[in-house]
């Protein structure tokens, strides 16, 4: 277990250490300078423009800016940011919070309405179960940001049940004012994750172990919680912590369409007039996300189902 | 005088749409065009006061440092905290700021008087040593100021008194005192600006100013509050606080004023004007802004070397077609460059014989065939640059390609990302293999030589590389000369050799646009927001 973890840990500086590098290089290899940016966009003297290069060391070759930015960036100094001239970890934390709530409301219902969906659909079956089909295909088939559109349509604009933008202030004030945009960001993965549970429960209810297991006459609903459920549920987790990984992206759309201000609003900002620290900050966070989410997921694994060996993975 | 490519459109994909949006542009009510908006002067004048308002900007301002303010959004906000040594006024004409008195006592000097008793925010007093301080951060190239342009004839800048500053000239600037009604004329407490360094400005920091309101909670990536000062010279604002909204999205923007959720915005997308309009959430009004969008010659090496092939582009151009489609009707087809309202300081009679001069708007495909056929250009290639970055880039740009097949130019357009369209307005290698690229423009000064200076030989702005010895004699002369009237008939003169030249074809003028929630009144409809106090004229409707 702790050869595994420390395994992973490796795994996880070394992943973080390559995307930093992809990110910094793709940012640099972009068209456009940062530069053209912090003058304005106007004409400048050559002097000015000396002295703006040499401030942010934009002068010196990527190899060296890289370098830099990783010495500072391990000492917890992530610099500042071109664009708003204040340090990055101020910026990105001031918009972390509602950005993660966010995404965890959106992760909630795409859990519990997903996996209650997918269940009833498979167990149930008959008019339910294409009912079940039906609304998962339109949940599927709609991106975010035209479900956001027309929440927004419909339960601000006409009814009025809810704010049309911000994140509130206070915990309660915040799930209130991020519901819309959490229904938003998850009706697709909802529509995922129903289909693929309930696939997956359907997989388990024709094998012959279950057939085994009525046979004897098990109650129905132990067969569903240990025999199909359980084995199900691989398939289930991996899914579900690609849906959080996709949550993650998403959040840019909703974010912008509910005026927000959160990470993914910040990032898309960010990228187009190439703030640099900012970007490597923003995509380092996400990574990492990634990666600890995946690691979760190999970790529940197991305990989910002894049969897994710790970091495989493959789904009985 | 600042004129500007737009980099709020240049900001990127959620900009955009925006980004139009905020521009405008307007012609005296009446006049050609079958626009659908009248514009007015005014928004009717406050009952009472009101505790307070909020308002959505399209973006968050990054820093709020003067030296840096160069866009909607930090204008929006700044023009209600920190004050220049003149104002820019809701006419579009100066007056009086910090500075009671603006003198000039020979053409190279300008001698600004300080009121007496300015209290600044933080409880210090103006002084001249404030403002010396304040202007001359323009001159420091390590702090890279957006203004400095606006500062390349000043020669020093020094106290005189306790309540003056003298600004010397390398040679007479008739544009460098109007500066001094924008943010390049702005004054704050320089124990302020030295004690936070880096921070001033931001939301670490904070702004030590004059203005009628003050810098209340900045909250980051939502809102950021403005309270009233109670210590203000002037006359004490109507609302207690106003609270900016940042809302990229257009649709969030337009759905949080039907709703009422925040009271007003300046410059609405034209995706909105027609939901807005008919909304009994507020009332829409236009006023004049100092917004043209052009096409910018990035080349006269190429196919539009010619000056024919530049006059039969300009003829066959649809621009009346492309005011209705990209503004909604909401733009006005024009030929010149420079805004009609930019005029406003110089007698009508000026303007209208300058306008007169000017080529008509009428497309005339025959004539624009001709010109062609004359200059042997059939069948040449012309490369556009268009950008997903707005409906009015990639708009003109099919326009331009409509009006060059049709007179027999094989037009390409060259896509740019919108990240990299910013490029073209200050690198050159960018605009490497352009002929034209689409340019929105607009003025930080009521004065149309803010634009004619631009195709000087040598300007940063002057891409295309134009040259012209009598242009620039005609240009040094206008820059020279203080006069109002006397300057207004030499920049008739030199608007009317750009336009021969065709150095620059102009297309449209957009007005500015301001909705108010049913709660408020009394901003002001013309573009003057960017530098005038407005938001001390908000009070209650009713």
């Amino acid at each position: 277990m702790l050869r595994f973890l420390l395994r992973r840990l490796t795994e996880l500086v070394l992943t973080l250490l390559a995307a930093s590098f992809l990110v910094y290089g793709s940012v640099f290899l972009a068209p456009g300078k940062p530069e053209t940016f912090l003058l304005g966009g106007r004409g400048a003297n050559p002097e000015a423009l000396a002295a703006i290069r040499a401030q942010y060391h934009l002068d010196e070759p990527f190899a060296v800016q890289y370098a830099k930015w990783l010495g500072s960036a391990l000492t917890g100094d992530f610099g500042q940011s071109v664009q708003y001239r204040s340090d990055v970890l101020g910026l990105v934390g001031a918009r972390l919070p509602g950005t993660l709530v966010l995404i965890a409301m959106a992760a909630t219902l795409v859990i519990v309405v997903g996996l209650v969906l997918g269940w009833v659909g498979a167990v149930r079956g008959g008019a339910l179960d294409s009912a079940v089909l039906v609304g998962t295909s339109v949940a599927v088939a709609t991106p975010s940001f035209v479900a956001a559109i027309v929440l927004l349509a419909v339960f601000s604009v006409q009814l009025g049940w809810f704010p049309t933008l911000g994140s509130g202030a206070g915990p309660l004030d915040m799930l209130y004012h991020l519901t819309l945009p959490s229904i938003a960001l998850a009706l697709p993965f909802v529509g995922v994750l129903a289909r693929v549970t309930r696939a997956a429960m359907l997989e388990q209810l024709g094998r012959e172990h279950v057939a085994v297991a009525r046979s004897r006459g098990i109650p129905e609903r132990t067969v569903i919680r240990r025999h199909v459920l359980r084995n199900a549920l691989g398939t289930v987790v991996t899914q579900g912590g690609l849906t959080l990984s996709g949550l993650v992206i998403c959040t840019i759309l909703v974010e912008s369409a509910f005026g927000l201000g959160g990470l993914g609003e910040f990032l898309a900002r960010s990228v187009t007039v190439k703030d640099y620290p900012v970007v490597q900050a923003v995509s380092l966070l996400v990574v990492g996300l990634f990666v600890l989410v995946n690691l979760v997921i190999d970790l529940v694994h197991p305990w989910l189902d002894p049969r897994v060996a710790l970091g495989t993975r493959s789904a009985a | 005088m600042a004129k500007i490519p737009r980099r709020a459109a240049a900001a990127g994909a959620l900009l955009l749409a925006l980004a139009l949006v905020l521009t405008a542009c307007g012609t005296p009510a009446g006049s050609r065009g079958a626009a659908d908006y009248r514009l007015s002067a005014g928004t009717p004048r406050p009952k009472g006061e009101i505790s307070g308002f909020s308002w959505a900007l399209y973006a968050e301002p990054p820093v709020l440092d003067y030296l840096y303010a160069f866009d909607y959004p930090q204008n929006t906000v700044l023009a209600n905290v920190c004050e220049s040594l003149m104002r820019w006024t809701p006419g579009l004409t100066t007056e009086p700021g910090l500075a009671r008195k603006a003198s000039n006592p020979d053409p190279k000097t300008w001698v600004y008087d300080l009121r007496a008793g300015v209290k600044f925010h933080g409880g210090g007093e103006l002084t001249a040593d404030d403002a010396v301080y304040s202007l001359r951060r323009h001159l420091d190239p390590k702090l890279g100021s957006y203004w400095n342009e606006d500062f390349a004839n000043v020669a020093s800048i020094d106290k005189t008194g306790p309540l003056q500053v003298t600004v010397r000239l390398k040679r007479p600037d008739a544009l460098f005192p109007q500066a001094m009604a924008n943010s390049a004329g702005t004054v704050a407490s320089s124990r302020s600006i030295k004690a936070q360094g880096r921070k001033f400005g931001t939301a670490d920091g904070g702004l030590d100013c004059t203005g009628p309101f003050e810098l209340g909670r900045w909250n980051r990536g939502q809102s950021l509050r403005l309270d009233r000062f109670d210590g203000y010279w002037g006359r004490r604002a109507k609302a207690g606080h106003v609270t900016f909204t940042f809302l990229p999205d257009s649709s969030a923007r337009t759905n949080a004023l039907l709703t009422g959720e925040v009271d007003g915005t300046f410059g609405v997308p034209p995706e909105s004007l027609a939901r807005l309009r008919s909304s009994d959430s507020g009332t829409l009004s236009f006023g004049e802004g100092l917004t043209t969008v052009n096409l910018n010659v990035a080349s006269l090496k190429g196919t539009l070397k010619d000056v024919r092939v530049r006059r039969a582009l300009l003829l066959a151009l649809d621009r009346e077609g492309f005011a209705r489609a990209a503004m909604r009707g909401s733009a006005t087809p024009t030929s010149a460059p420079a805004p009609r309202a930019a005029w406003r300081g110089i007698p009508r009679g000026i303007t209208d014989r300058a306008y007169r001069q000017l080529p008509t708007v009428k497309r005339d495909l025959e004539t624009a065939r001709k010109l062609i056929r004359q200059a042997g250009a059939e069948g040449k290639k012309l490369t556009v640059a268009t950008s997903p970055i707005g409906p009015d880039v990639s708009l003109l740009a099919l326009a331009v390609q409509d009006a060059g097949t049709r007179i027999g130019l094989n037009v390409e357009l060259k896509t740019i990302a919108p990240d990299a369209f910013t490029a073209l307005f200050s690198d050159a290698k960018a605009r490497e293999g352009l002929d034209l690229f689409p340019y929105t423009y607009y003025l930080s000064i009521t004065d149309p030589l803010g634009i004619y200076t631009n195709f000087r030989t040598g300007q940063f702005e002057n891409y295309a590389h134009f040259s012209d010895p009598e242009y620039d004699r005609v240009e040094a002369r206008a820059s020279a000369t203080y006069d109002p009237v006397k300057r207004g008939r030499i920049t008739a003169q030199l608007q009317k050799l750009a336009l021969d030249k065709a150095i620059c074809l102009p297309v449209a003028e957009y007005p500015n646009a301001v909705f108010q929630s049913r709660r408020i009144t009394g901003a002001p409809t013309t573009v003057s927001y960017l530098y005038y106090p407005w938001a001390a004229d908000v009070g209650a409707r009713g």
